[in-house]
């Protein structure tokens, strides 16, 4: 390609160089970036950590016996999908990619869950909030049981059956 | 790092402010963070209006930008290529692969990102002067950008780590 062609080529397109990092970025109405999870409406139920591909969001158990549903940045695929799956909709998926980190646990962000023991056997069961939301709207005669692992509960209802019908436990 | 040691990254850093050249090396990945990198040299995002340039030599270069999960295939070339480059070595991990493994983060033939390469070096006693990470898949052409000012020190970076209670 001649000179000429090229200058000619270069005068129609004029300047197309965006000016970023000096001005704003052009961000799409689809554009996907990091997600943010609402620590007042996350249940802790885990369902976007089944659904996470790359298994960015995880749920872990720590020693003191909280859970711990921690997101890693710098795994996330951006896909969206644990936004779609959440039923709290808890999961909101932001424009923000502005991410580069030094350290990568600066790309880490925890939402800590308290438990609910089994009042009996002392066994984890599932977290609190989770739990409280579950048993309002349950209700009823199943409340009374909520605080109770499911092999307790078994023992505690076999028991009640057995005292109204006679039978010594 | 000893304090000592980030004195006189510091003073490297001040050097390299003219420009910096990097090598860019494709771990693995599925080209999909290569093409970002191609599209933050054409004239819609021109690195190189900050002297910013792809070198073909690691020994040229002041930062190693690696894309992909390091598969077990190219793990040996990827420690060739960082032990040949000269200190200040700085590496900008692009990618969720680089990041933390990414979409392969399990899968038998790759080790799983910078995370674990970085453990690799460790062992093999190979300095390195700093890292950025940069998520993203693929990352986007600002991000890239945004991710040099980061691992230079132009800018301070945004996202920090964070623990709250849940409480509904
Ligand atoms: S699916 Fe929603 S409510 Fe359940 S743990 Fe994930 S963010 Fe929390
Ligand atoms: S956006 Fe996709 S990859 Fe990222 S945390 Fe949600 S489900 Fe996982
Ligand atoms: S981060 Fe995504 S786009 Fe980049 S190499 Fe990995 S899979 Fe491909």
């Amino acid at each position: 390609m001649s000179i000429m062609k090229l200058l000619s080529i270069a005068a129609r397109a004029k300047v197309v160089t965006r000016r970023y990092p000096f001005e704003p970025p052009v961000v799409t109405e689809g554009f996907r970036g990091k997600i943010e999870v609402d620590p007042k409406l996350c249940w802790g139920c885990g369902v976007c950590t089944r659904i996470c591909p790359p298994n960015a969001l995880t749920l872990k158990k720590r020693e003191d016996g909280t859970l711990v549903l921690s997101y890693f940045m710098g795994r996330c695929i951006f896909c969206g999908m644990c936004a779609e799956v959440c039923p709290r909709g808890a999961i909101t998926v932001t424009k923000e990619f502005e991410l580069a980190s030094l350290t990568a646990e600066d790309l880490v962000r925890n939402v800590k869950h308290d438990v609910v023991r089994c009042r009996i056997c002392g066994r984890v069961i599932g977290p609190a909030v989770e739990m409280r939301e579950a048993t309002k709207s349950v209700g009823g005669a199943e409340a009374k049981y909520y605080d109770l692992c499911p092999e307790c509960r078994k023992l505690v209802v076999a028991r009640g059956i057995m005292t109204k019908v006679g039978v010594r436990p | 790092m000893s304090g000592d040691s980030s004195k006189l990254l510091a003073k490297a850093l001040t050097r390299l402010k003219r420009s910096i050249w990097v090598f860019h090396l494709n771990t693995g990945s599925c080209n999909g963070c290569d093409i970002e990198v191609l599209d933050a040299l054409t004239p819609y995002f021109d690195v190189e209006r900050f002297g910013i340039k792809l070198v073909g030599s690691p020994r040229h270069a002041d930062v190693f930008l690696m894309t992909g999960p390091v598969t077990r295939e190219t793990l040996p070339k990827v420690l060739r290529a960082i032990e040949s480059m000269p200190r200040p070595r700085l590496i900008l991990a692009l990618g969720s692969c680089a990041c933390g493994g990414g979409i392969w983060w399990d899968t038998y033939s790759t080790i799983g990102g910078y995370g674990k390469l970085k453990e690799i070096l460790e062992k093999r006693g190979v300095v390195v002067d700093r890292v950025a990470y940069v998520p993203g898949c693929p990352v986007r052409p600002e991000a890239i950008i945004y991710g040099v000012l980061v691992l230079l020190g132009a800018v301070k970076q945004k996202v920090k780590h964070e623990e709250v209670k849940a409480g509904g």
